[in-house]
Protein backbone atom coordinates (compact mmCIF):
# COMPACT_ATOMS: atom_id res chain seq x y z
CA UNK A 1 0.00 0.00 0.00
CA UNK A 2 2.95 2.45 -0.62
CA UNK A 3 2.40 5.20 -3.11
CA UNK A 4 5.27 6.61 -4.37
CA UNK A 5 5.00 10.14 -5.04
CA UNK A 6 7.85 11.62 -7.25
CA UNK A 7 7.10 14.59 -8.49
CA UNK A 8 3.87 15.80 -7.11
CA UNK A 9 2.01 12.81 -9.25
CA UNK A 10 1.31 9.71 -7.53
CA UNK A 11 2.30 6.83 -9.11
CA UNK A 12 0.94 2.70 -9.49
CA UNK A 13 -2.15 3.64 -9.48
CA UNK A 14 -4.46 3.81 -12.40
CA UNK A 15 -5.14 7.03 -14.22
CA UNK A 16 -8.72 7.65 -13.39
CA UNK A 17 -9.93 11.23 -14.25
CA UNK A 18 -12.60 11.61 -16.56
CA UNK A 19 -11.90 12.26 -19.72
CA UNK A 20 -13.91 13.46 -22.55
CA UNK A 21 -14.37 15.72 -25.75
CA UNK A 22 -15.34 14.60 -29.07
CA UNK A 23 -12.68 12.54 -30.03
CA UNK A 24 -12.55 10.58 -27.26
CA UNK A 25 -16.63 9.82 -27.59
CA UNK A 26 -15.47 8.71 -31.02
CA UNK A 27 -12.61 6.53 -30.30
CA UNK A 28 -14.67 5.11 -27.68
CA UNK A 29 -17.38 4.41 -29.80
CA UNK A 30 -15.01 2.54 -31.88
CA UNK A 31 -13.85 0.60 -29.34
CA UNK A 32 -17.31 -0.17 -27.70
CA UNK A 33 -18.43 -1.16 -31.52
CA UNK A 34 -15.30 -3.58 -31.61
CA UNK A 35 -16.08 -5.27 -28.28
CA UNK A 36 -19.70 -5.56 -28.95
CA UNK A 37 -19.28 -6.79 -32.25
CA UNK A 38 -16.69 -9.26 -30.92
CA UNK A 39 -19.47 -10.48 -28.21
CA UNK A 40 -22.16 -11.52 -30.69
CA UNK A 41 -20.12 -12.27 -33.42
CA UNK A 42 -20.73 -16.01 -32.92
CA UNK A 43 -24.57 -15.03 -33.36
CA UNK A 44 -24.72 -13.17 -36.03
CA UNK A 45 -25.40 -15.99 -38.52
CA UNK A 46 -28.05 -17.53 -36.29
CA UNK A 47 -29.43 -13.54 -36.15
CA UNK A 48 -29.97 -13.22 -40.02
CA UNK A 49 -30.98 -16.73 -40.53
CA UNK A 50 -34.05 -16.02 -37.40
CA UNK A 51 -34.65 -13.10 -39.03
CA UNK A 52 -35.00 -13.95 -42.40
CA UNK A 53 -37.04 -17.36 -41.13
CA UNK A 54 -39.50 -14.82 -39.08
CA UNK A 55 -40.02 -12.64 -42.12
CA UNK A 56 -39.61 -14.87 -45.04
CA UNK A 57 -41.59 -17.04 -42.70
CA UNK A 58 -44.02 -15.16 -42.19
CA UNK A 59 -45.01 -13.91 -45.06
CA UNK A 60 -45.82 -17.44 -46.60
CA UNK A 61 -47.58 -18.35 -43.93
CA UNK A 62 -49.60 -15.35 -44.38
CA UNK A 63 -50.13 -16.97 -47.62
CA UNK A 64 -51.60 -19.82 -46.21
CA UNK A 65 -54.61 -18.40 -44.47
CA UNK A 66 -55.99 -16.91 -47.45
CA UNK A 67 -57.94 -19.14 -49.58
CA UNK A 68 -57.14 -16.91 -53.03
CA UNK A 69 -53.95 -14.64 -52.57
CA UNK A 70 -55.16 -11.82 -54.85
CA UNK A 71 -52.51 -9.09 -55.97
CA UNK A 72 -53.02 -6.76 -53.54
CA UNK A 73 -52.79 -9.10 -51.21
CA UNK A 74 -49.35 -10.72 -52.42
CA UNK A 75 -47.83 -6.84 -52.68
CA UNK A 76 -49.01 -6.21 -48.86
CA UNK A 77 -47.43 -9.45 -47.77
CA UNK A 78 -44.10 -9.05 -49.64
CA UNK A 79 -43.76 -5.32 -48.70
CA UNK A 80 -44.92 -6.09 -45.04
CA UNK A 81 -42.09 -9.31 -44.89
CA UNK A 82 -39.07 -6.63 -44.23
CA UNK A 83 -40.62 -4.72 -41.29
CA UNK A 84 -41.60 -8.59 -39.90
CA UNK A 85 -37.90 -9.29 -40.11
CA UNK A 86 -37.16 -5.85 -38.28
CA UNK A 87 -39.08 -6.46 -35.77
CA UNK A 88 -38.31 -9.37 -33.71
CA UNK A 89 -34.43 -7.90 -33.74
CA UNK A 90 -35.30 -4.98 -31.99
CA UNK A 91 -38.32 -5.95 -30.12
CA UNK A 92 -37.38 -9.25 -29.17
CA UNK A 93 -34.05 -10.46 -29.41
CA UNK A 94 -31.85 -7.18 -27.96
CA UNK A 95 -34.14 -7.18 -25.19
CA UNK A 96 -33.76 -10.89 -24.88
CA UNK A 97 -29.94 -10.16 -24.92
CA UNK A 98 -29.88 -7.12 -22.07
CA UNK A 99 -31.89 -9.44 -19.92
CA UNK A 100 -29.30 -11.94 -20.24
CA UNK A 101 -26.33 -9.75 -19.76
CA UNK A 102 -28.02 -8.11 -16.73
CA UNK A 103 -28.17 -11.94 -14.72
CA UNK A 104 -25.33 -12.97 -15.65
CA UNK A 105 -23.55 -9.49 -14.98
CA UNK A 106 -22.01 -8.60 -18.04
CA UNK A 107 -24.03 -5.46 -18.11
CA UNK A 108 -22.58 -3.92 -14.90
CA UNK A 109 -18.96 -5.03 -16.49
CA UNK A 110 -19.63 -3.04 -19.23
CA UNK A 111 -21.06 0.04 -17.42
CA UNK A 112 -17.53 -0.03 -14.97
CA UNK A 113 -15.77 0.34 -18.56
CA UNK A 114 -14.17 4.04 -18.85
CA UNK A 115 -16.15 4.84 -21.68
CA UNK A 116 -18.96 7.29 -22.15
CA UNK A 117 -21.79 5.30 -21.85
CA UNK A 118 -23.44 7.12 -24.14
CA UNK A 119 -20.90 5.99 -26.51
CA UNK A 120 -21.88 2.47 -25.17
CA UNK A 121 -25.10 2.95 -26.61
CA UNK A 122 -24.48 4.35 -29.35
CA UNK A 123 -22.64 1.48 -30.14
CA UNK A 124 -25.45 -0.79 -29.75
CA UNK A 125 -27.42 0.53 -31.95
CA UNK A 126 -25.25 0.97 -34.90
CA UNK A 127 -24.02 -2.57 -34.78
CA UNK A 128 -28.03 -3.86 -34.36
CA UNK A 129 -29.23 -1.38 -36.98
CA UNK A 130 -26.57 -2.95 -39.40
CA UNK A 131 -26.70 -6.61 -38.29
CA UNK A 132 -30.83 -5.75 -38.81
CA UNK A 133 -30.45 -5.09 -42.72
CA UNK A 134 -29.02 -8.69 -43.73
CA UNK A 135 -32.43 -10.65 -42.67
CA UNK A 136 -34.62 -8.01 -44.05
CA UNK A 137 -33.41 -7.60 -47.54
CA UNK A 138 -33.42 -11.70 -47.51
CA UNK A 139 -37.10 -12.10 -46.06
CA UNK A 140 -38.10 -9.45 -49.31
CA UNK A 141 -36.41 -11.29 -51.63
CA UNK A 142 -37.96 -14.71 -50.53
CA UNK A 143 -41.21 -13.16 -50.37
CA UNK A 144 -40.84 -11.71 -53.83
CA UNK A 145 -40.19 -14.70 -55.41
CA UNK A 146 -42.84 -16.72 -54.10
CA UNK A 147 -45.36 -14.50 -54.85
CA UNK A 148 -44.35 -13.20 -58.13
CA UNK A 149 -44.39 -9.44 -56.88
CA UNK A 150 -42.12 -6.73 -58.94
CA UNK A 151 -41.55 -4.13 -56.90
CA UNK A 152 -40.69 -0.27 -57.49
CA UNK A 153 -37.48 0.82 -55.53
CA UNK A 154 -37.49 4.17 -54.56
CA UNK A 155 -34.62 5.96 -53.21
CA UNK A 156 -36.99 6.58 -49.81
CA UNK A 157 -36.45 3.18 -49.30
CA UNK A 158 -33.05 3.93 -47.63
CA UNK A 159 -33.83 6.54 -44.92
CA UNK A 160 -37.29 4.07 -44.53
CA UNK A 161 -35.31 1.11 -43.62
CA UNK A 162 -32.32 2.82 -41.43
CA UNK A 163 -35.03 4.29 -39.27
CA UNK A 164 -37.38 1.46 -38.88
CA UNK A 165 -34.34 -0.62 -38.12
CA UNK A 166 -33.09 2.42 -35.95
CA UNK A 167 -36.00 2.74 -33.91
CA UNK A 168 -36.87 -0.77 -33.49
CA UNK A 169 -33.44 -1.16 -32.25
CA UNK A 170 -33.54 2.07 -30.05
CA UNK A 171 -37.53 1.21 -28.43
CA UNK A 172 -36.17 -2.43 -27.41
CA UNK A 173 -32.81 -1.19 -26.07
CA UNK A 174 -35.06 1.32 -23.87
CA UNK A 175 -37.36 -0.64 -23.02
CA UNK A 176 -35.17 -3.61 -21.68
CA UNK A 177 -32.97 -0.96 -19.88
CA UNK A 178 -35.67 1.11 -18.27
CA UNK A 179 -37.98 -2.63 -16.95
CA UNK A 180 -35.32 -3.59 -14.35
CA UNK A 181 -37.08 -7.10 -14.09
CA UNK A 182 -35.89 -9.53 -16.84
CA UNK A 183 -38.85 -11.63 -16.23
CA UNK A 184 -41.22 -8.55 -16.76
CA UNK A 185 -39.53 -7.75 -20.04
CA UNK A 186 -39.79 -11.24 -21.32
CA UNK A 187 -43.90 -11.06 -20.92
CA UNK A 188 -43.72 -7.66 -22.49
CA UNK A 189 -41.82 -9.10 -25.64
CA UNK A 190 -44.09 -11.89 -26.21
CA UNK A 191 -46.90 -10.41 -25.86
CA UNK A 192 -45.77 -7.03 -28.26
CA UNK A 193 -45.43 -10.03 -31.02
CA UNK A 194 -48.52 -11.21 -30.84
CA UNK A 195 -50.21 -7.65 -31.14
CA UNK A 196 -47.61 -7.21 -34.09
CA UNK A 197 -48.15 -10.76 -35.50
CA UNK A 198 -52.11 -10.75 -35.64
CA UNK A 199 -53.57 -7.32 -34.89
CA UNK A 200 -51.20 -5.03 -36.63
CA UNK A 201 -52.34 -3.72 -40.37
CA UNK A 202 -48.23 -4.50 -41.64
CA UNK A 203 -49.40 -7.50 -44.30
CA UNK A 204 -52.93 -6.26 -44.91
CA UNK A 205 -54.44 -2.31 -45.23
CA UNK A 206 -55.14 -0.67 -41.86
CA UNK A 207 -58.51 -0.36 -43.70
CA UNK A 208 -59.64 -3.51 -42.49
CA UNK A 209 -58.92 -2.72 -39.02
CA UNK A 210 -62.04 -1.74 -36.68
CA UNK A 211 -61.97 2.61 -36.78
CA UNK A 212 -60.47 2.70 -32.89
CA UNK A 213 -57.59 0.16 -33.45
CA UNK A 214 -56.81 1.75 -36.56
CA UNK A 215 -56.09 5.12 -34.31
CA UNK A 216 -54.41 2.86 -31.98
CA UNK A 217 -51.63 1.86 -34.63
CA UNK A 218 -51.40 5.69 -36.11
CA UNK A 219 -49.42 5.89 -33.03
CA UNK A 220 -47.54 2.68 -32.28
CA UNK A 221 -44.82 2.28 -34.49
CA UNK A 222 -45.20 -1.13 -36.36
CA UNK A 223 -47.95 0.29 -38.96
CA UNK A 224 -45.40 3.09 -39.94
CA UNK A 225 -42.89 1.22 -40.61
CA UNK A 226 -44.99 -0.70 -42.46
CA UNK A 227 -45.76 2.22 -44.04
CA UNK A 228 -42.40 4.17 -44.47
CA UNK A 229 -40.95 0.36 -46.24
CA UNK A 230 -43.74 -0.25 -48.45
CA UNK A 231 -43.28 3.32 -49.66
CA UNK A 232 -40.08 2.77 -50.57
CA UNK A 233 -40.91 -0.14 -52.43
CA UNK A 234 -44.16 0.98 -54.26
CA UNK A 235 -45.34 3.71 -56.19
CA UNK A 236 -48.75 4.62 -55.56
CA UNK A 237 -49.42 2.80 -52.70
CA UNK A 238 -49.63 4.23 -50.05
CA UNK A 239 -50.23 8.19 -48.56
CA UNK A 240 -49.00 10.19 -45.72
CA UNK A 241 -45.68 8.98 -45.68
CA UNK A 242 -44.17 12.00 -44.10
CA UNK A 243 -46.38 11.43 -40.67
CA UNK A 244 -45.12 7.94 -40.44
CA UNK A 245 -41.40 9.36 -40.82
CA UNK A 246 -42.44 11.85 -37.68
CA UNK A 247 -44.29 9.30 -36.15
CA UNK A 248 -41.09 6.86 -36.25
CA UNK A 249 -39.09 9.67 -35.40
CA UNK A 250 -40.37 10.31 -32.20
CA UNK A 251 -40.28 6.89 -31.32
CA UNK A 252 -36.91 6.91 -32.13
CA UNK A 253 -36.40 10.12 -29.58
CA UNK A 254 -38.84 8.06 -26.45
CA UNK A 255 -35.91 5.02 -26.99
CA UNK A 256 -33.36 7.01 -26.97
CA UNK A 257 -34.40 9.13 -24.09
CA UNK A 258 -35.14 6.20 -22.03
CA UNK A 259 -31.79 4.65 -22.50
CA UNK A 260 -30.18 8.18 -21.81
CA UNK A 261 -32.78 7.97 -18.34
CA UNK A 262 -31.09 4.91 -17.33
CA UNK A 263 -27.69 5.32 -18.24
CA UNK A 264 -27.10 8.97 -17.11
CA UNK A 265 -28.26 7.42 -13.27
CA UNK A 266 -26.25 6.06 -10.88
CA UNK A 267 -26.99 3.12 -8.77
CA UNK B 1 -20.95 -58.71 8.99
CA UNK B 2 -21.78 -56.07 10.66
CA UNK B 3 -21.70 -53.14 7.75
CA UNK B 4 -24.43 -55.48 5.92
CA UNK B 5 -26.50 -55.29 8.87
CA UNK B 6 -25.98 -51.67 9.29
CA UNK B 7 -26.47 -51.10 5.76
CA UNK B 8 -29.73 -53.16 5.59
CA UNK B 9 -31.28 -50.39 8.03
CA UNK B 10 -29.39 -47.49 6.24
CA UNK B 11 -31.21 -48.25 2.76
CA UNK B 12 -34.43 -46.48 2.54
CA UNK B 13 -37.53 -48.20 1.72
CA UNK B 14 -37.69 -46.77 -1.52
CA UNK B 15 -39.17 -49.64 -3.85
CA UNK B 16 -41.80 -49.23 -6.23
CA UNK B 17 -45.29 -50.59 -5.18
CA UNK B 18 -47.55 -52.37 -7.37
CA UNK B 19 -50.97 -52.89 -7.94
CA UNK B 20 -54.07 -50.92 -8.94
CA UNK B 21 -54.34 -49.36 -5.50
CA UNK B 22 -51.50 -48.65 -5.18
CA UNK B 23 -51.12 -46.87 -8.68
CA UNK B 24 -53.96 -44.95 -8.17
CA UNK B 25 -52.56 -43.67 -4.51
CA UNK B 26 -49.75 -42.61 -6.48
CA UNK B 27 -51.66 -41.40 -9.36
CA UNK B 28 -53.59 -39.14 -6.81
CA UNK B 29 -50.55 -37.49 -4.98
CA UNK B 30 -48.54 -36.99 -8.19
CA UNK B 31 -51.82 -35.16 -9.49
CA UNK B 32 -51.99 -33.14 -6.61
CA UNK B 33 -48.15 -32.80 -6.69
CA UNK B 34 -48.19 -30.91 -9.89
CA UNK B 35 -51.08 -28.78 -9.41
CA UNK B 36 -49.35 -27.64 -5.93
CA UNK B 37 -46.33 -27.22 -7.63
CA UNK B 38 -47.15 -25.57 -10.53
CA UNK B 39 -50.13 -23.36 -9.36
CA UNK B 40 -48.52 -20.12 -10.59
CA UNK B 41 -47.41 -21.19 -13.06
CA UNK B 42 -51.02 -22.96 -14.35
CA UNK B 43 -53.00 -19.76 -13.27
CA UNK B 44 -50.79 -17.56 -15.46
CA UNK B 45 -50.48 -20.40 -18.34
CA UNK B 46 -54.68 -20.67 -18.57
CA UNK B 47 -54.59 -16.84 -18.86
CA UNK B 48 -52.07 -16.96 -21.88
CA UNK B 49 -53.68 -19.56 -23.08
CA UNK B 50 -57.31 -17.71 -23.38
CA UNK B 51 -55.60 -14.52 -24.43
CA UNK B 52 -54.15 -16.27 -27.33
CA UNK B 53 -56.89 -18.23 -28.04
CA UNK B 54 -59.45 -15.63 -28.04
CA UNK B 55 -57.03 -13.44 -29.74
CA UNK B 56 -56.45 -15.77 -32.96
CA UNK B 57 -60.05 -16.05 -33.22
CA UNK B 58 -61.15 -12.46 -33.07
CA UNK B 59 -57.63 -11.93 -35.22
CA UNK B 60 -58.43 -13.95 -38.33
CA UNK B 61 -61.50 -11.33 -38.95
CA UNK B 62 -59.03 -8.70 -39.62
CA UNK B 63 -56.94 -10.50 -42.30
CA UNK B 64 -60.09 -9.53 -44.52
CA UNK B 65 -62.40 -7.20 -45.83
CA UNK B 66 -65.40 -9.81 -45.08
CA UNK B 67 -64.10 -12.81 -43.43
CA UNK B 68 -65.42 -16.00 -45.37
CA UNK B 69 -67.35 -18.60 -43.35
CA UNK B 70 -64.50 -21.09 -44.31
CA UNK B 71 -61.83 -19.49 -43.03
CA UNK B 72 -63.37 -18.10 -39.79
CA UNK B 73 -64.62 -22.12 -39.59
CA UNK B 74 -60.78 -23.75 -39.51
CA UNK B 75 -59.56 -21.13 -37.32
CA UNK B 76 -62.70 -21.55 -34.58
CA UNK B 77 -61.95 -25.44 -34.97
CA UNK B 78 -58.18 -25.07 -35.33
CA UNK B 79 -57.23 -23.10 -32.63
CA UNK B 80 -58.66 -25.39 -29.51
CA UNK B 81 -56.54 -28.02 -31.15
CA UNK B 82 -53.32 -25.48 -30.53
CA UNK B 83 -55.03 -24.98 -26.64
CA UNK B 84 -54.96 -28.43 -26.07
CA UNK B 85 -51.55 -29.45 -27.35
CA UNK B 86 -49.80 -26.09 -26.39
CA UNK B 87 -49.44 -27.25 -22.67
CA UNK B 88 -47.99 -30.87 -22.94
CA UNK B 89 -45.99 -30.30 -26.49
CA UNK B 90 -44.56 -26.74 -25.55
CA UNK B 91 -44.50 -26.20 -22.42
CA UNK B 92 -44.34 -29.64 -20.86
CA UNK B 93 -40.65 -29.94 -22.73
CA UNK B 94 -39.92 -26.48 -21.75
CA UNK B 95 -40.51 -27.04 -18.61
CA UNK B 96 -38.09 -30.55 -18.25
CA UNK B 97 -35.27 -28.53 -19.60
CA UNK B 98 -36.00 -25.79 -17.04
CA UNK B 99 -35.42 -28.83 -14.29
CA UNK B 100 -32.78 -30.65 -16.10
CA UNK B 101 -30.91 -26.79 -15.62
CA UNK B 102 -31.57 -26.25 -12.36
CA UNK B 103 -31.13 -30.05 -10.78
CA UNK B 104 -34.53 -30.71 -9.71
CA UNK B 105 -35.18 -33.04 -12.43
CA UNK B 106 -33.03 -35.48 -10.97
CA UNK B 107 -34.96 -35.16 -7.75
CA UNK B 108 -38.58 -35.99 -9.61
CA UNK B 109 -36.78 -38.88 -11.20
CA UNK B 110 -35.94 -40.24 -7.79
CA UNK B 111 -39.49 -40.41 -5.94
CA UNK B 112 -41.03 -44.24 -5.68
CA UNK B 113 -43.61 -44.38 -7.97
CA UNK B 114 -43.66 -45.88 -11.63
CA UNK B 115 -43.34 -44.61 -14.99
CA UNK B 116 -46.46 -45.12 -16.09
CA UNK B 117 -47.79 -43.15 -12.91
CA UNK B 118 -45.59 -40.09 -13.59
CA UNK B 119 -47.07 -40.35 -17.29
CA UNK B 120 -50.68 -40.27 -16.01
CA UNK B 121 -49.85 -37.56 -13.69
CA UNK B 122 -48.72 -35.30 -15.93
CA UNK B 123 -51.58 -36.22 -19.04
CA UNK B 124 -53.70 -34.77 -16.75
CA UNK B 125 -52.10 -31.43 -15.80
CA UNK B 126 -52.11 -31.12 -19.62
CA UNK B 127 -55.75 -31.74 -19.75
CA UNK B 128 -56.67 -29.64 -16.38
CA UNK B 129 -54.37 -26.81 -18.77
CA UNK B 130 -55.55 -27.15 -21.96
CA UNK B 131 -59.39 -28.09 -21.63
CA UNK B 132 -60.77 -24.65 -20.46
CA UNK B 133 -59.16 -22.48 -22.70
CA UNK B 134 -60.58 -24.71 -25.48
CA UNK B 135 -63.71 -24.37 -24.35
CA UNK B 136 -63.84 -20.49 -24.31
CA UNK B 137 -62.10 -20.28 -27.49
CA UNK B 138 -64.91 -22.48 -29.19
CA UNK B 139 -67.84 -19.79 -27.58
CA UNK B 140 -66.07 -16.41 -28.31
CA UNK B 141 -65.78 -17.95 -31.71
CA UNK B 142 -69.79 -19.19 -31.67
CA UNK B 143 -70.46 -15.66 -30.51
CA UNK B 144 -68.57 -13.54 -32.91
CA UNK B 145 -69.07 -15.61 -36.03
CA UNK B 146 -72.32 -17.11 -35.57
CA UNK B 147 -70.72 -20.91 -36.74
CA UNK B 148 -72.71 -23.94 -37.51
CA UNK B 149 -70.98 -26.19 -34.85
CA UNK B 150 -72.18 -29.77 -33.81
CA UNK B 151 -70.67 -30.88 -31.48
CA UNK B 152 -70.71 -34.43 -31.30
CA UNK B 153 -69.79 -37.33 -28.54
CA UNK B 154 -67.01 -37.89 -30.78
CA UNK B 155 -65.58 -35.18 -29.27
CA UNK B 156 -64.44 -36.94 -26.23
CA UNK B 157 -61.81 -39.43 -27.82
CA UNK B 158 -60.21 -36.69 -30.30
CA UNK B 159 -59.98 -34.50 -27.61
CA UNK B 160 -58.08 -37.38 -25.01
CA UNK B 161 -56.42 -38.87 -28.23
CA UNK B 162 -55.05 -35.10 -29.19
CA UNK B 163 -54.16 -34.01 -25.96
CA UNK B 164 -52.40 -37.63 -25.28
CA UNK B 165 -50.46 -37.50 -28.56
CA UNK B 166 -49.43 -34.17 -27.75
CA UNK B 167 -48.31 -34.48 -24.40
CA UNK B 168 -46.38 -37.96 -25.26
CA UNK B 169 -44.68 -36.22 -28.46
CA UNK B 170 -43.68 -33.34 -25.66
CA UNK B 171 -42.58 -36.07 -23.45
CA UNK B 172 -40.49 -37.81 -25.62
CA UNK B 173 -38.69 -33.93 -26.88
CA UNK B 174 -38.09 -33.52 -22.73
CA UNK B 175 -37.14 -36.37 -21.73
CA UNK B 176 -35.39 -38.34 -24.78
CA UNK B 177 -33.56 -35.21 -25.88
CA UNK B 178 -30.78 -34.72 -23.19
CA UNK B 179 -29.86 -31.21 -23.62
CA UNK B 180 -32.28 -29.01 -22.48
CA UNK B 181 -30.62 -26.33 -25.09
CA UNK B 182 -31.98 -28.53 -28.06
CA UNK B 183 -34.67 -28.94 -26.10
CA UNK B 184 -35.95 -25.48 -26.62
CA UNK B 185 -34.50 -24.59 -29.91
CA UNK B 186 -36.87 -27.58 -31.05
CA UNK B 187 -40.03 -26.93 -29.37
CA UNK B 188 -39.90 -22.67 -30.83
CA UNK B 189 -39.91 -24.32 -34.03
CA UNK B 190 -42.37 -26.37 -33.20
CA UNK B 191 -44.39 -23.72 -32.58
CA UNK B 192 -43.45 -21.65 -36.00
CA UNK B 193 -44.44 -24.91 -37.79
CA UNK B 194 -47.67 -25.53 -36.20
CA UNK B 195 -48.83 -22.23 -36.55
CA UNK B 196 -47.95 -21.66 -40.31
CA UNK B 197 -47.06 -24.67 -41.89
CA UNK B 198 -49.61 -27.25 -40.09
CA UNK B 199 -52.87 -27.58 -41.95
CA UNK B 200 -54.62 -27.08 -38.37
CA UNK B 201 -55.87 -22.67 -38.92
CA UNK B 202 -56.75 -22.94 -42.57
CA UNK B 203 -58.11 -25.63 -45.22
CA UNK B 204 -55.31 -28.01 -46.42
CA UNK B 205 -56.29 -26.67 -49.99
CA UNK B 206 -54.83 -23.71 -49.30
CA UNK B 207 -51.01 -24.87 -48.80
CA UNK B 208 -48.63 -26.41 -51.37
CA UNK B 209 -49.17 -30.15 -52.77
CA UNK B 210 -46.36 -31.38 -51.17
CA UNK B 211 -46.57 -29.95 -47.97
CA UNK B 212 -50.17 -31.20 -47.05
CA UNK B 213 -48.46 -34.51 -48.27
CA UNK B 214 -45.86 -34.09 -45.83
CA UNK B 215 -48.30 -33.43 -43.17
CA UNK B 216 -49.79 -36.87 -43.42
CA UNK B 217 -47.39 -37.87 -41.46
CA UNK B 218 -47.00 -35.74 -39.40
CA UNK B 219 -49.63 -35.72 -35.97
CA UNK B 220 -50.56 -32.29 -36.05
CA UNK B 221 -52.71 -32.29 -39.58
CA UNK B 222 -54.51 -35.59 -37.86
CA UNK B 223 -55.14 -34.04 -34.36
CA UNK B 224 -56.78 -31.08 -36.49
CA UNK B 225 -58.71 -33.84 -38.40
CA UNK B 226 -59.81 -35.45 -35.26
CA UNK B 227 -61.29 -32.13 -33.85
CA UNK B 228 -62.23 -30.89 -36.75
CA UNK B 229 -64.71 -33.86 -37.38
CA UNK B 230 -66.09 -33.84 -34.05
CA UNK B 231 -67.35 -29.98 -33.82
CA UNK B 232 -68.66 -29.93 -37.35
CA UNK B 233 -71.71 -31.74 -39.24
CA UNK B 234 -71.67 -33.68 -41.86
CA UNK B 235 -69.32 -37.21 -43.12
CA UNK B 236 -65.59 -36.78 -42.62
CA UNK B 237 -63.35 -38.41 -44.62
CA UNK B 238 -60.19 -39.97 -43.38
CA UNK B 239 -61.10 -39.51 -39.74
CA UNK B 240 -60.32 -43.58 -39.39
CA UNK B 241 -56.80 -43.33 -40.58
CA UNK B 242 -56.23 -39.80 -38.74
CA UNK B 243 -57.24 -41.70 -35.58
CA UNK B 244 -54.75 -44.47 -36.47
CA UNK B 245 -51.52 -42.03 -37.63
CA UNK B 246 -51.83 -40.35 -34.27
CA UNK B 247 -52.22 -43.38 -31.86
CA UNK B 248 -49.11 -44.63 -33.45
CA UNK B 249 -47.09 -41.32 -33.01
CA UNK B 250 -48.52 -41.18 -29.05
CA UNK B 251 -47.44 -45.33 -28.68
CA UNK B 252 -44.46 -44.41 -30.23
CA UNK B 253 -43.53 -41.12 -28.61
CA UNK B 254 -44.73 -42.73 -25.53
CA UNK B 255 -42.11 -45.64 -26.13
CA UNK B 256 -39.43 -43.52 -26.58
CA UNK B 257 -39.92 -40.69 -22.80
CA UNK B 258 -40.46 -44.33 -21.16
CA UNK B 259 -37.51 -45.65 -22.29
CA UNK B 260 -35.58 -42.68 -21.84
CA UNK B 261 -36.98 -42.23 -18.48
CA UNK B 262 -36.13 -46.20 -17.22
CA UNK B 263 -32.37 -45.77 -18.32
CA UNK B 264 -30.35 -45.21 -15.23
CA UNK B 265 -28.31 -41.86 -15.76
Amino acid sequence: MTVVVAGGRPRHLPQSELRSGTGYWVASLVSMMHFDYGRVRQWVPMMIVIQTMMGAGMALLYGFFYPHVTATRALYITTGAPTLALIPLGFVMLPGTVAEQKLEGTFDYIWSLPSPRSAQAASTFVLYTLLALPGSVFALLVAAWRYHVHLAFSPLLVPAVLLCALMAITVGYGMALAISNPMVTNVVTNALMFVVLLFSPIVYPVSQLPRWLATVHYFLPFYNMAVVIRAGLTSGVVAHVAISFVVLAAWTAAGGAATAWVVGRRR
Amino acid sequence: MPELQDASVIVPHGTVERGARHWWHDYAVMVQWHLASLRVWLVTLTIVQLLAGVGFVLGISLFFVRVPMTAALFVSTGVPVINLMTVGLILGPQLVADQKSNGSYEYLRSMPVSRSVTAAAWYTVCLIGGVPAMVVSLGVARLRYDLPLHVSPMIVPAVLLTSFAGTMLGYALGHAIGSPMATRLITQLLVFAIFGFAPILFPLSQMPRWLGTLNWWFPFRQMAVVTRAALTPGGHAAVLSAYVVLGLWAIACAGLAGRALGRRP
